[in-house]
């Protein structure tokens, strides 16, 4: 069945639409990547499929529903989302901040159940933060606190997660840790979405890459069929060469410098 | 420190301060005594003095104190602002103004404490109507309670300028805070009604950390905008009889709870209890203070509470910008 099937949506802020007319079906354990241009309204669709956002034409349905038929906490229950960036990093222990993603799982006298206990531990030990757990967040490196974040969205759900921008403003070992981890998950049955800058992460970890230009979808497909050269140049109008690369043999661009389209 | 002794502490230290508070003012009663003035019946001036003025007012102290500190904490978190407070929202210039039309027009102290409740009421409601058309994001809740109370601070100062000189003095003294109103009857009613209030707001004690971190993160955790209205109204109503009992106290409902968040962590499941507690003990000894430092003339704990919040909040941002 699929997680998500979105019909010609049309949606935006104070009228101006950003996304016009797209369709879109996501199949349980899939891992997506939305590649494209700042603008292009990744962010808006991430939005639109968590329910932050209502389309202002066509409809979103969730596991068979429609989106805006679930209640907040069961939908929250099902589906958890990692924003570019909390808005605050308020002096929340790790633990306290991983705890948060079982609110919508507990009765309001529950501080943390057993059950709660299992799975900010396994959550924590997913992402290899377990020895940060008594550190205050605003303790952290932006590498540490991103893996926290991840870890908080896994202790609300493992099954269906989408992320904005996870690994940007990382370094490469907080990057390459945070998409093993979301690869195996997607492995252990998770369907992942994750919008990312970088073309060739989205190549060597997903199975599928939408690439998104103006509001609408302009290739969709395995990241062998639409990352070739004339796509990818059009879709970013750079100039670029498109080779293997040598450790997953997934295609690898490489933008040619001085050459804007 | 572990917590059990942070409990005991504050237990030991309200203890103290309670004596303390009790023994101070124009005429100064030996804590010793008290059990004896106590036992010795009503008829001596002690006995008046201690049971039907200090206690009533150490107690109303008590009570403003923590229901103002709650309300803080509380608009601190859903506006995800350090620096907001109740009177942010217009809570303040809303009662001023319903209270200074009922002092001009000569009513009594319950109705003048009706008057600064709706007044407080309908501020809010317009600040909380503007808001919402602009979908109640926190800055603009927080603009249109500025605005509001300067429209409403000018609406006093124009009844002011239209009144009788006695009448202003009266006026001006329940906008400087003033406690001496206190009695046992307003105090069983609206104490156990902000007791109510605050129990129900420390219930949410979980959805508030959630709102603390932020809307859409909120959100994803299936907070709904109902959750928000609801803490916000208690808060509202929480600062509003606090207002109307005992006038515009300043800073409490700023930096007890600011205070407290640094000593006890972002959790309300502690900071709200901690809250209470220390504005609590902050207004107790505010006003004790106010009584007490140069008798027989009495200093009101509004003034009291704007020397030492303004105190606070130069040593902290100065404190901030050595930190950085």
């Amino acid at each position: 069945m699929n997680v998500f099937e979105l019909n010609s949506i049309t949606a935006g802020y104070g009228g101006v639409p950003v996304i016009r007319d797209l369709s879109l079906k996501i199949a349980g354990g899939e891992f997506i990547s939305m590649i494209g241009p700042n603008g292009a309204g990744k962010s808006t669709l991430l939005k639109i499929m968590s329910g932050d956002i209502i389309p202002g034409a066509g409809s979103v349905h969730f596991n068979g529903r429609p989106l805006r038929e679930y209640r907040p906490r069961a939908l929250a229950r099902m589906l958890s989302v990692v924003h570019q960036a909390i808005e605050t990093r308020a002096a929340y222990t790790v633990r306290e901040f991983i705890r948060m993603g079982r609110f919508p799982h507990q009765g309001s006298l529950v501080v943390e159940a057993d059950s709660d206990r299992e799975v900010i531990e396994w959550a924590a030990e997913t992402t290899g933060v377990g020895h940060l757990l008594d550190r205050r967040l605003t303790e952290l490196s932006g590498g540490e606190l991103q893996l926290v974040r991840i870890a908080h969205a896994l202790s609300q759900n493992s099954r269906v997660i989408l992320l904005d921008e996870p690994v940007s403003h990382l370094d490469i070992q907080h990057t390459v840790m945070i998409m093993d981890i979301l690869w195996k998950l997607n492995r252990d049955g998770a369907t992942v979405m994750a919008v990312l800058h970088d073309i060739n992460l989205a190549s060597d970890y997903s199975g599928r890459i939408i690439g998104m230009k103006e509001g609408g979808i302009f290739f969709n497909g395995e990241p062998g069929e639409v990352l070739r050269y004339d796509l990818v140049e059009s879709l970013f109008g750079t100039a670029c060469i498109v080779m293997d690369n040598p450790t997953t043999g997934r295609p690898f661009v490489y933008p040619v410098p001085g050459y804007i389209k | 420190m572990k917590t059990p002794y942070k409990i005991i502490i504050v237990f030991t230290v309200a203890l103290v301060l309670l004596l303390v508070s009790l023994s101070l003012g124009t005429r100064i009663i030996n804590p010793v005594d008290m059990t004896d003035i106590i036992l010795g019946g009503a008829g001596s001036a002690d006995y008046t003095i201690l049971v039907k003025l200090r206690l009533p007012r150490a107690l109303l102290a008590m009570v403003i104190g923590a229901s103002l500190a709650v309300s803080g904490t509380v608009f601190q978190s859903v506006l995800k602002n350090p620096l907001a407070d109740p009177y942010l929202i217009g809570v303040s210039g809303g009662a001023a103004l319903g209270a200074t039309a009922g002092i001009v027009l000569n009513a009594g102290q319950y109705a003048v404490a009706a008057a600064a409740f709706a007044g407080s009421i309908a501020a809010i409601s317009a600040v909380y109507l503007l808001s919402k058309r602009m979908s109640l994001g926190s800055s603009a809740l927080i603009l249109s309670g500025m605005a509001l109370g300067f429209i409403l601070s000018a609406a006093v100062l124009l009844v002011y300028a239209l009144s009788r000189s006695d009448q202003i003095h009266r006026a001006m003294l329940w906008l400087m805070g003033d406690l001496s109103g206190a009695r046992y009857d307003m105090l069983g009613g609206l104490g156990g009604l902000t007791l109510l209030l605050a129990l129900t707001v420390a219930a949410f004690h979980k959805h508030l950390d959630v709102i603390s971190l932020g809307a859409t993160f909120s959100k994803n955790l299936g907070v709904t905008e109902g959750n928000i209205r609801t803490v916000f109204w208690i808060a509202s109503l929480l600062a509003a009889i606090s207002v109307s009992l005992a006038g515009v106290i300043g800073f409490v409902g700023l930096i007890v709870p600011h205070l407290m968040r640094n000593i006890f962590g972002p959790r309300h499941l502690r900071l709200i209890p901690a809250a209470a507690a220390g504005g609590a003990l902050f207004l107790l000894a505010s006003d004790t203070i106010g009584r007490s430092l140069a008798p027989p003339f009495e200093i009101p704990v509004g003034i009291i509470t704007s020397f030492l919040g303004g105190a606070f909040f130069l040593v902290y941002m100065i404190r901030r910008e050595a930190g950085r």
